[in-house]
């Protein structure tokens, strides 16, 4: 077993722009395809963050704000709508409908705090269903008036690490607020929200001089809606629409879908390019392998009358396209790692903040999976030519490979 | 003792092997002579497993060669045989110990302390003592078919075929080698050799391969006169 290593090794070694010319195809191929599918799971992964995030089946802004209202819900962009809080009860009443809870979100500002623009958010501690139950209960108690709950990434800026971000006082609008609780990191607008009580909404808007148009009470930006179980999204969405042509409600997936449009086609360039490279390679690294073990037939030949048996032969050729392929394969999958890491926050920019990679470990089942992939095109790949050439009487591999 | 009865082999249009019976007793020195595309290749070939004949049987050591079964053939090819062939042979990406090893590995076996020094032994036998560690294309023509016999030797077969052994090789280098495989043969190796060098066929006992057939060597009919009385 150890020659029969040895022997490939040192074959491959001796061809080795065709072995590299081989390598190489593979590798391109494993590395595009490992960008894509690294890509595609970081849009549904994002998505999936997104709808979690958003926590509601339906949402219901003001009819007349449907297009700002869509861009807000998502990516937490700087905007305010309003429509009558009565509004609430009727969509409570519609049919199909769970639960409700309302928001109402203040005019997004610069904060002395903080990078970039903060929005803020006023939710009802006891109802709302938005924000994660166990962010609230590690609040202990419930949310006072004085105190918020943070985005991600408001804190980091401040204060580095958001384990000591619990307790600090941060000033909007020239109101001292302790921080609460912290927010995971989502990849979303949350990151960049601070989230108050109602009450306190409303108050500051009322009461800060800085702020420029004070929000009545009876006044709510969105209704977040929670269906009964086996209630059809968007026909409960139409229901509600006819019935209250006030709002305008968009469904869980519809919020997401434009910006999952606009992912997916990115990935769908990838993964084409991923397929004509794999084409390329089968066809080009394939035809190169055969032609090699061809050109090498008076090579084998002459193994087989030094008394290496069929077997021996077949293995010995399979070895070498498993070499080839794996080499490729691994080759591809590293410099498709290095390329996500590189392109990481090129990646954000170039789509949106929105955007999140998958968890490593899922790189790594990726990997796993496409270098599997490789190895075994390799071994079939190989298999055709290593049985050909082991069928073949040593006299005529001699003869023929001359 | 190496024997073949009514062994025929035929391609599309040929007939190369045309029921031939022959025998080269243990430690014997057969030279087969006869023009180009003869047949010589064929015959060695069918009588050291390496082609199927279309009839008749082969016997090496009592054993019916081609009644073997692929598995045992190959081992055969690996113990009993050696091949020295009419073309550079060595594995190009292998130096020369591990080309001389080569087939002991294909005896299932890694090759062992012993065996390095009877391959450097061998390497010494055959002239190109001290080159181990160099790899084929840095020898020369010569050197290389003397490390190709080493190689046929590893396993000490009891039985070497050489198949125009010195066929691209300039006159002294094939008369050198030519005195090798006569010391080969003395120490009690049977050996069969095609060639078309007729200066040698006074090695051993002498055969024309002619239409198929084998007949007694009965001087240069097929080689430019003069070309006989060399060697004798
Ligand atoms: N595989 C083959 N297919 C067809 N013809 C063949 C094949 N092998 C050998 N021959 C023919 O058989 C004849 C004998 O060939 P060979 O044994 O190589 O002769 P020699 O070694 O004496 O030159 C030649 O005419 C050759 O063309
Ligand atoms: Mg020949």
């Amino acid at each position: 077993m150890r020659q029969i290593f040895y022997l490939a090794l040192q074959t491959l070694k001796r061809k080795r722009f065709r072995v590299w010319v081989m390598i190489g195809s593979i590798f391109l191929a494993c590395a595009t395809l490992f960008v894509a599918v690294a890509l595609s799971k970081g849009i549904s992964h994002t998505l999936q963050t997104a709808l979690e995030r958003l926590g509601a089946d339906l949402v219901a802004v003001p009819a007349e704000a449907r297009d700002e209202a869509e861009a807000a819900l998502i990516a937490g962009s700087p905007t305010i709508f309003y429509m009558p809080a009565a509004l609430e009860d009727r969509v409570r009443a519609a049919p199909g409908v769970e639960r409700t809870c309302a928001q109402i979100f203040l005019r997004s500002l610069s904060a002395p705090c903080c990078d970039s623009e903060v929005s803020l958010v006023g939710f009802d501690p006891q109802r709302d269903f938005t924000i994660a139950p166990w962010v609230l209960q590690k609040l202990g108690a419930p949310l006072r008036n004085n105190q918020i709950i943070v985005g991600a990434k408001v804190i980091s800026a401040v204060v580095g690490t958001p384990a000591k971000a619990i307790g600090q006082r941060l000033v909007f609008m020239g109101k001292p607020f302790t921080v609460g609780t912290i927010l995971e990191p989502t990849g979303l607008g949350a990151d960049y929200t601070v989230f108050l009580t109602m009450d306190t909404a409303y108050q500051m808007t009322n009461d800060s001089p800085l702020y420029p148009l004070p929000v009545k009470r009876d006044q709510i930006s969105a209704i977040f809606i929670k269906l009964e179980k086996g209630a059809e999204q968007a026909a409960a969405a139409l229901a509600i629409e006819q019935s209250i042509p006030e709002v305008k409600v968009f469904t869980a997936n519809q919020l997401i879908s434009s910006y999952s449009r606009q992912l997916h086609s990115l990935v769908n360039v990838l993964l084409a390019a991923g397929g004509v490279f794999c084409a390329l390679a089968l066809s080009l690294a394939g035809s190169l392998f055969f032609l090699s073990v061809r050109q090498r037939m008076r090579e084998i030949g002459l193994l087989m009358a030094m008394g290496a048996r069929k077997n021996f032969i077949f293995r010995l050729v399979l070895l070498e396209a498993v070499c080839i392929s794996g080499a490729g394969g691994l080759l591809g999958v590293l410099l498709g790692f290095v390329a996500v890491r590189l392109g990481r926050d090129r990646m954000a920019e170039l789509i949106g903040s929105l955007y999140m990679w998958p968890d490593p470990p899922y790189f790594f089942k990726a990997a796993g999976l496409i270098l599997l992939a490789a190895l075994i095109t390799g071994g079939l790949g190989g298999l055709y030519p290593a049985w050909r050439i082991s069928q073949t009487e040593p006299y005529e591999a001699i003869r023929r490979g001359e | 003792m190496i024997r073949i009865e009514a062994l025929s082999k035929r391609y599309k249009d040929a007939t190369v092997l045309d029921g031939l019976d022959w025998r080269v007793e243990n430690g014997g020195f057969a030279v087969i002579t006869g023009r180009s595309g003869g047949g010589k290749t064929t015959l060695l070939s069918a009588m050291g497993g390496l082609t199927r004949p279309d009839e008749g049987r082969a016997f090496i050591d009592g054993l019916d060669i081609w009644k073997l079964s692929e598995p045992e053939l190959a081992s055969l090819r690996n113990r009993k045989l050696g091949f020295i062939f009419q073309f550079p042979s060595l594995m190009p990406s292998l130096n020369m110990l591990d080309n001389i090893l080569l087939p002991i590995a294909f005896s299932g076996r890694s090759p062992n302390l012993e065996d390095r020094k009877f391959a450097l032994s061998l390497l010494d036998m055959v002239g190109v003592g001290g080159k181990e560690e160099l790899y084929p294309f840095q020898l020369s023509g010569g050197q290389q078919r003397r490390a190709a016999i080493a190689r046929a030797m590893i396993n000490s077969p009891p039985v070497l075929l050489a198949d125009e052994p010195t066929g691209d090789l300039d006159e002294k280098t094939e008369s050198e080698i030519m005195r090798l495989f006569q010391d080969i043969n003395r120490q009690g190796t049977t050996i069969v050799m095609a060639t078309h060098a007729l200066d040698y066929v006074d090695l051993g006992k002498a055969y024309t391969l002619k239409g198929g057939r084998l007949i007694p060597y009965e001087g240069a009919e097929v080689a430019p006169a003069g070309a006989a009385s060399r060697g004798q």
